[in-house]
């Protein structure tokens, strides 16, 4: 599925991934964990091509698709979804408009018809309900006065209307009380599927009780230092990064 | 020592040919002599330079004056074309239709001036009771217009106008006087080709607790400029404008502005945003002026203004002059380029570059039109926004 080999990635000049590998097979989840200032939001902002991220060297790849030479929105339509760590406010375009203008260009994109506005109404809806999204936020224009974690429930929101292949959870967690971490993994659980896989960046092991991955990576200093299973998160949790330091 | 007139450009020659042979072309004519049409050596047009506009000429009228829109159908159409005006729908009770010779304005020069002196004659609005039906100017390539509209108190108009010629010089002036507790609704498109000049200006007089509320929409044109002129000369006055535009290829859109508080217990809100792309230049000059016995007026300004690409030229001037000591005045002003996260946040959500573009200038520049209570006429300029970001970024 995703496949990430010794990848480089300097911001304005500056090093900050230095020689990552990381393979994601298809049905798995990955969880990637490490201090502040590793370089886990470049990692996701790097594979899918924001600018001002630059890959200077190795390679990244989707289902053997090669995603580092692709504009930002072709990724998305091969499936690769970005839950923001800071999802941004956007004045003036309506959620749902948005949602299903982003739907239906990424069906475009792959040659797929539109939907039409009452199946996207009818999905948007039942989709909805699910996350515990109401009408109102759905009518609100883009995140414009949300707090924190009805930002991050609106991310795993678009996520599950897009229904994209491969997806990054940068950070989803923070902002989130109990009772939406519960709601909002519930939410993220039911988008596993074998064809599917996600990486999922946290801080804190908390949300790795709710999603259970499948393999955790320890980032630092812009590599992969540490890796193993679900317990290596529990390990983390106990004894912090400090030993990674010298890895770094 | 002997006085030389100065010498005159093309442009020149051609506007004292098209003044019409009233007092007021006799005016603007002798204005033309004394000192030539405007230039940047002028302070109030030194971003508009009207006789470099004007240097090739008068261009030959072309284009169409457009069709009425769905939402104005159950208007009165007032068409005014190169060769004068006519009327077309139903007219309601309590408007009286006039028309008048062409007075020259007192002391002016510049774009009232010669809007003045173009118009062969000037139609007189008289508005005696309430007006459920609007009246639409639909201004033709190449056409002057000249109209008064007297409000009597407590009456109210709704006041639309268009001019969207591919060429020619077209003029406005609209001189509007409101009295106690009336209300005039403006809304104002201009869209005119790389040949078309436009010029209009608006005065109005706005008495206590009148309402003067305009919303203006501009795409530019070689040279448009839209001036406003209020005077609130009575308490409980309250005037808003609102103006958005959009500018690509080598348009030009000048949007000045002069409110002038008179009384106390006045009111002015002002709202402007626009997008500039390619060598297209935008322009807003924002004044207003609190008068001595204004006290307790209230006036805020905003101009907000997008560069989309570099070459783009937007210059602002927002002026506040105050000589009254209690007063609420607040005014901001900035110029900034497309929000780059944001668009990374669409495109990241599968919306092509250029689309996420036109969807984030469309949802800055259209704030302008959130406020208007009217549903479809804010869809009417809401799509007119939408279709040429299509043609133009989207
Ligand atoms: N836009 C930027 N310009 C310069 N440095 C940046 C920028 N974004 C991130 N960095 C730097 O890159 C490093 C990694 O940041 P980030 O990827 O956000 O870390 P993490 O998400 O793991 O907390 C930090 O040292 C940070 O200061
Ligand atoms: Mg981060």
């Amino acid at each position: 599925m995703l496949n990430i080999d010794n990848l480089h990635v300097e911001i304005g000049g500056k090093a900050i991934i230095n020689g990552l590998t990381l393979e994601v097979p298809a049905g798995q989840v990955h969880a990637i964990m490490g201090p502040n200032g590793a370089g886990k939001s470049t990692l996701s902002y790097a594979l899918t091509g924001r600018e001002g991220y630059e890959v200077t060297r190795g390679t990244a790849t989707l289902n053997g698709v090669d995603l580092l030479s692709l504009p930002p929105e072709a990724r998305a339509a091969k499936g690769l979804f970005l839950s923001f760590q800071y999802p941004l406010e956007i004045p003036g375009v309506p959620t749902l408009t948005f949602l299903r203008t982003a739907l239906n260009a990424q069906r475009k994109a792959r040659g797929e018809d539109e939907i039409s506005v009452p199946d996207f109404m009818k999905l948007s809806r039942e989709v909805a309900k699910k996350l515990g999204v109401t009408q109102d936020m759905m009518k609100r224009p883009l995140n414009v006065g949300f707090s924190g974690g009805e930002k991050k429930r609106m991310e795993i929101y678009a996520m599950a209307l897009l229904d994209p292949r491969f997806m990054i959870l940068d950070e989803t967690d923070s902002g989130l009380d109990i009772d939406a971490l519960r709601v909002v993994s519930e939410g993220v659980n039911a988008l596993r599927g074998p064809k599917k896989a996600m990486l999922v960046i946290t801080h804190y092991q908390r949300l790795l009780d709710y999603i259970k991955p499948d393999r955790v990576h320890v980032l630092a200093g812009g590599r992969i230092v540490d890796s193993g299973g679900p317990d290596l998160a529990l390990t983390l949790e106990a004894s912090g990064y400090d030993r990674y330091k010298d890895a770094a | 020592m002997v006085l030389v007139a100065p010498s005159l450009a093309d442009g020149e020659l051609a506007v004292l040919e098209a003044l019409a042979p009233t007092q007021a072309g006799e005016a603007a004519r002798a204005s033309i002599l004394a000192q030539g049409l405007p230039t940047k050596r002028n302070e109030a047009f030194k971003w508009s330079d009207l006789r470099a506009a004007l240097q090739d000429g008068v261009p030959k009228p072309s284009g169409s004056a457009g069709m009425v829109p769905a939402c104005w159908q159950d208007a009165l159409v007032i068409d005014f074309t190169p060769e004068g005006f006519g009327l077309e729908g139903d007219k309601d009770a309590g408007l009286v239709i006039e028309s008048e010779e062409s007075l020259p304005l007192e002391d002016v020069v510049g774009v009232e001036s010669l809007a003045a002196g173009f118009a062969p004659r000037a139609l007189v609005l008289r508005i005696t009771s309430q007006q459920s039906r609007p009246i639409f100017l639909r201004r033709h390539p190449g056409a002057p217009m000249r109209v008064r509209v007297e409000l009597k108190a407590e009456t109210n108009l709704t006041l639309v106008d268009t001019s969207l010629g591919e060429a020619g010089l077209a003029s406005a002036l609209i001189e509007a006087e409101l009295a106690t507790g009336a209300t005039l609704t403006r809304y104002s498109l201009q869209q005119g080709g790389n040949k078309a000049i436009d010029l209009s200006h608006c005065r109005v007089t706005i008495g206590a607790g009148a309402t003067y509320e305009a919303t203006s929409l501009m795409f530019g044109a070689h040279f448009a400029r839209a001036e406003t002129l209020a005077r609130l000369i009575g308490a409980g006055g309250y005037c808003r404008i609102r103006g958005a535009y959009l500018l690509a290829g080598s348009s030009h859109a000048d949007m000045t502005s002069k409110i002038i508080h008179l009384s106390p217990d006045t009111f002015t809100e002002e709202l402007f945003k626009g997008a500039v792309q390619d060598r297209a230049r935008g322009v807003f000059q924002g004044k207003i002026l609190v008068e001595r016995g204004a006290q307790q007026t209230d006036a805020r300004q905003n101009h907000h203004a997008l560069m989309l690409t570099e070459g783009a030229q937007i210059d602002a001037k927002p002026e506040l002059e105050i000589y009254a000591d209690d007063v609420q005045c607040a005014h901001g002003n900035t110029i900034g380029a497309l929000d780059e996260e944001a668009l990374f946040y669409l495109r990241q959500r599968g919306i092509p570059e250029n689309q996420a573009k036109a969807l984030l200038i469309e949802a800055f520049v259209t704030e302008v039109f959130d406020t208007l209570s009217e549903q479809d006429v804010r869809d009417w300029f809401n799509d007119q926004a939408r279709t040429w970001l299509k043609s133009r970024v989207g």
